[in-house]
């Protein structure tokens, strides 16, 4: 009787991300391994600046997956969380005395309790609903919060913010945080303190409620859970780690202003944040190191870099919605069965061709770009480390030809592709 | 005489001017198997959804052992002993099987919102949601996603989730909805199985289905329950033949 409705569980695609949902210590050393040797294998200046910048937006993306990828709530507003708390650590730091008492290190911590104080007030209302109420409410709280960076001058400061000396503080075992690399392991320390607190978060009652909630709230209820409180105390931990980011960024930048809370920064963070994929507690990880190479590196490149990341954006919500950590984490059935191997191949002769013709493209968006707006009489324009005339006919035969090869090569290999997928995935003799 | 385990008052509800429920008096005993049959339509949901909290009563009173359920939201009626199903298969889709049930021990066993207790750290949650598994025969799926289960499986664990908790009252609604004939007796056999020693309120469309489990069975038309007894009475009445069973052709024509 029962084999009528159990189907087979020794079937390996049948048995999908079991294991995997608890990690261990290990992935942590490593992480912390990293986090230490990072600065070692770029000691330049502006790679350390990059680097903390990304330390600060990853403990901001992570907070903000809590919310969206856990607890299914699309907030638009979530700077401000990050703001608030970075606004009060700038005013701690300006407190004289203040660092006689607390030594630099612990500030972030008060940047929590900012976040999470406002997050209190703001949730306790907004979460009584998800969904669209939710979203409107968080967008509503966010354009008002950034309203008041001029109204209430004295906590915000007014257009030009609030600025503060991070060194004026006890040397905390000798260090004065003078320099970028000290300040880059106080981040560091944070980050990897604050990502294993909203790990193992994820992973207590609270936090498989919060999930239980997204999926399905009326059940909770029927569980014994208030999905209200339990988005409620979702909300309120979300807030702290914004918090916890925007001391971060007051030590890091020694300056909080109306930036720090508008909806840009808002909307930014939403965008790392599901680039990387919510479905995965590393996806805001993936996507803020992605999102602040095109932000940082390719911005230098072309002045058309928010195109550009528009552009992964929207091809990341249409193609690959899980992100580039559910692309990553697609993979695991191959590699379960051994067969991950066999897609290299297929994947050399379609996706470079790809990539080729994504660079043709960006080039004849260059070109255009370059013929439209350089000053009159500046024909000469550099890309790919090559000097060219963008008024002459060659490189645009050139560039064209390039790519429309690439397409077709892309096109030609994608049936294999297609094939090879099917095949890594299918269970050695069986039919999937 | 200690109280029934649910009553209910002159129970009405009704949707603007249309009233779906027309005074239903109803009495449930303590260990009673109670199933509720009636045609499409006759309003068998809603007063399942009243009973749970959901819908909030137009007049009447629902009481569970003695206590008044009036203004108790769903989640407070749950934790004063009652727990339900649905008619729509509603389970944590993307959670696995064993984290389905572990979610549904998490409030009886006292953990509430705590935030400080890992949960894969717990023996007592993991060894209730294995034995909840092995209760419902899907500890062979423990790791599946529940979404990717047969249709039949994800009603077993439907009726595992509502009854992990551990609550005195249980309440099915249309727990074989939508299954061949051979899935809706393995599931009629597990509700027996697992249900033993509570009070079960099962709502169904088929009197066939709840025959052979109900002690009692109370026929609803059109929000009023004309007949409330053992089976074999509710089947031989022609008062219910004529109004159940005579709306019951008509809906199949």
């Amino acid at each position: 009787m029962t084999d009528d409705i159990t189907t087979d569980p020794s079937r390996p695609s049948e048995r999908m991300r079991a294991g995997s949902m608890v990690i261990g210590k290990l992935p942590w050393i490593l992480a912390a391994l990293f986090l230490i040797i990072l600065p070692v294998i770029f000691p330049a200046n502006s790679a350390i600046t990059i680097m903390n910048q990304m330390s600060i937006t990853m403990v901001f993306a992570l907070a903000y997956n809590m919310l969206l990828g856990q607890g299914g709530m699309l907030s638009f507003g979530h700077a401000v969380y990050m703001g608030v708390g970075g606004f009060a650590c700038v005013h701690l730091m300006n407190v004289a005395g203040f660092f006689d008492y607390l030594p630099l290190p612990f500030l972030p911590l008060f940047g929590g309790l900012g976040g999470m104080a406002l997050a209190i007030a703001v949730g306790s209302f907004s979460t009584r609903r998800a969904g669209t109420i939710f979203a409107m409410i968080s967008l509503g709280i966010g354009e008002l919060v950034a309203a008041c960076s001029v109204i209430i001058v004295v906590f915000f400061g007014g257009e030009e913010g609030v600025s503060a000396d991070r060194t004026v503080g006890m040397p905390f075992f000798g260090v004065e945080f003078l320099y970028q690399r000290e300040v880059y392991y106080l981040i560091a320390f944070w980050l990897l303190l604050s990502a294993i607190l909203m790990y193992l978060f994820s992973r207590t009652p609270m936090g498989r409620m919060a999930n239980a909630v997204r999926d399905n709230p009326e059940r909770a209820e029927f569980l014994g859970y208030s999905s209200r409180w339990v988005r409620f105390y979702s909300f309120v931990v979300s807030g702290f780690f914004a918090g916890v980011a925007g001391g971060l960024f007051a030590i890091n930048y020694e300056i909080l202003t109306e930036e720090n809370l508008n909806l840009t920064t808002s909307g930014t963070i939403l965008l790392v944040t599901f680039l990387g994929g919510v479905g995965h507690f590393f996806g805001p990880v993936i996507g803020t190191v992605v999102f602040t190479l095109v932000q940082t590196v390719l911005s230098l490149e072309t002045e058309l870099w928010g195109f550009y990341a528009g552009l992964l954006f929207l091809a990341t919500v249409m193609f690959f919605p899980g992100g580039i950590a559910g692309l990553i984490m697609m993979h695991e059935p191959a590699i379960r069965l051994g067969r991950a191997s066999r897609l290299i191949a297929p994947y050399l002769r379609c996706f470079v061709p790809a990539f080729f013709a994504v660079l043709g493209v960006a080039a004849l968006i260059e070109m255009v770009f370059h013929v439209r707006h350089a000053s009159v009489g500046d024909e000469e324009m550099s890309l790919y480390w090559m000097t060219f005339d963008s008024h002459a006919l060659a490189p645009w035969v050139v560039v064209i030809a390039v790519t429309a090869v690439a397409l077709a090569l892309t096109k030609r290999t994608a049936p294999a592709l297609r094939v090879a997928w099917h095949d890594a995935n299918t269970p050695e003799g069986g039919a999937a | 005489m200690t109280a029934p385990a649910l009553e209910l008052e002159g129970v009405t509800k009704s949707f603007g001017k249309i009233e779906i429920i027309r005074g239903v008096d109803l009495s449930i005993a303590e260990g009673e198997r109670h199933a509720i049959i009636g045609p499409n339509g006759a309003g068998k949901s809603t007063l399942f959804n009243l009973i749970t909290g959901r819908f909030a009563i137009t007049s009447g009173r629902i009481r569970l052992h003695g206590a008044d359920l009036r203004g108790k939201a769903p989640y407070q009626i749950n934790r004063m002993g009652l727990s339900r199903s649905f008619q729509i298969t509603n389970i944590f889709a993307k959670m696995t099987v064993f984290e389905n049930i572990r979610c549904a021990l998490l409030w009886p066993q006292g953990y509430g919102y705590s935030f400080w207790n890992l949960v894969h750290n717990q023996p007592s949650l993991t060894e209730g949601a294995e034995e909840i598994l092995e209760q419902i025969n899907l500890t062979g799926r423990r790791d599946t996603m529940a979404g990717l289960l047969s249709y039949a499986e994800q009603r077993a664990l439907e009726i595992g989730i509502t009854i992990a908790g551990g609550a005195d009252v249980i309440m099915l609604d249309e727990p074989t909805a939508g299954m061949s004939h051979s899935e809706t007796d393995y599931i009629v056999e597990l509700i027996r199985k697992v249900t033993e020693g509570r009070t079960l309120v099962v709502v169904e469309h088929d009197m066939g289905v709840v025959f052979g489990l109900a002690d009692r069975i109370s026929v609803l038309v059109y929000g009023e329950i004309i007949a409330t007894d053992v089976p074999e009475e509710v089947r031989g009445s022609p008062k219910v033949q004529e109004a159940y069973l005579g709306t019951a052709l008509e809906a199949e024509h």
